[in-house]
């Protein structure tokens, strides 16, 4: 159940992270009307229509992250200590503080992000866009190495 | 462009709040609960642990939720100027939040 559990938690964690990724790179580097190549096509994306799509993954994706996490507390990161990975340890502390410090982020991300755009806000929507994106990679990056390092039940 | 009515406060005081108190609550170990994985038994407050490792994650979660949830509501009592002085915070705070984790885990890879 907790393999099944932590592959859906992955496969939500791949589909908000496209999501936040092309919304970022709109917000930062909007294209203009001829856009043909494949980089110009994925600056030209809605970038408010990701956000409803974003808040449900982020929330999806944590629910299901704080419901293994018990798991992985028992039986992985024991395991990681007696290994000595400290700096593993750490980047996967920081990710639950990170993610953490995400979730609180949402009201205030889907506020700025709310239509009609305020485009007195376009500034303040792009920076929390990208430090929620930051947030989602860091995760992300570490979930995986940390799956890779350890899986459960390897 | 619709007017800002008196709830747009809650949303960045809400961020704003959270990042600070959940950073507070990981320092000094204010859980409003805790989690014992092992034996699968919540107890409210800090708790030591018990038969195994005791969790204080979910515990600091709720005690940010609820100082965020009081003090974006506070916020909506001052709608008037609160907004446009948390435009200025509302993703500064939070940056910050991260960079005092990265410090106050820096034990884990700097010896």
């Amino acid at each position: 159940m907790t393999i099944f559990l932590l592959i859906l938690h992955g496969l939500l964690a791949v589909a908000l992270l496209g999501a936040i990724t092309h919304q970022a790179i709109a917000a930062w580097f909007p294209a203009g009307q001829s856009a043909d190549s494949f980089v110009d096509r994925a600056r030209r994306v809605s970038a408010p229509a990701y956000t409803g799509a974003i808040v449900v993954l982020y929330l999806l994706t944590m629910a299901l992250g704080a419901f293994i996490y018990a798991e992985y507390r028992v039986s992985i990161r024991i395991v990681l200590e007696q290994l000595e990975a400290r700096a593993v340890n750490g980047s996967f502390e920081l990710k639950e503080h990170f993610a953490a410090i995400g979730l609180g982020m949402l009201p205030a991300y889907w506020f700025y992000w709310r239509r009609p755009l305020n485009p007195g806000h376009a500034r303040i929507r792009a920076a929390l866009t990208l430090v929620l994106a930051f947030i989602v990679w860091w995760a992300f990056l570490v979930g995986h190495v940390v799956n890779n390092i350890r899986g459960f039940e390897a | 462009m619709a007017e800002p009515s008196r709830y747009s406060a809650f949303p960045a005081a809400f961020t704003i709040a959270f990042a600070i108190a959940y950073a507070i609550a990981v320092d000094r170990n204010l859980a409003l609960f805790t989690y014992h994985p092992a034996i699968g038994e919540w107890g409210l407050g800090v708790q030591a642990p018990m038969d195994g490792p005791a969790m204080y994650w979910y515990g600091w979660l709720a005690t940010a939720g609820l100082t965020a949830l009081f003090t974006g509501l506070a916020a909506c009592l001052v709608p008037h100027r609160a907004p446009r002085f948390l435009n200025h915070w509302v993703w500064v705070v939070p940056v910050g939040a991260l960079l005092f984790f990265a410090w106050l885990l820096r034990g884990f890879f700097f010896r």
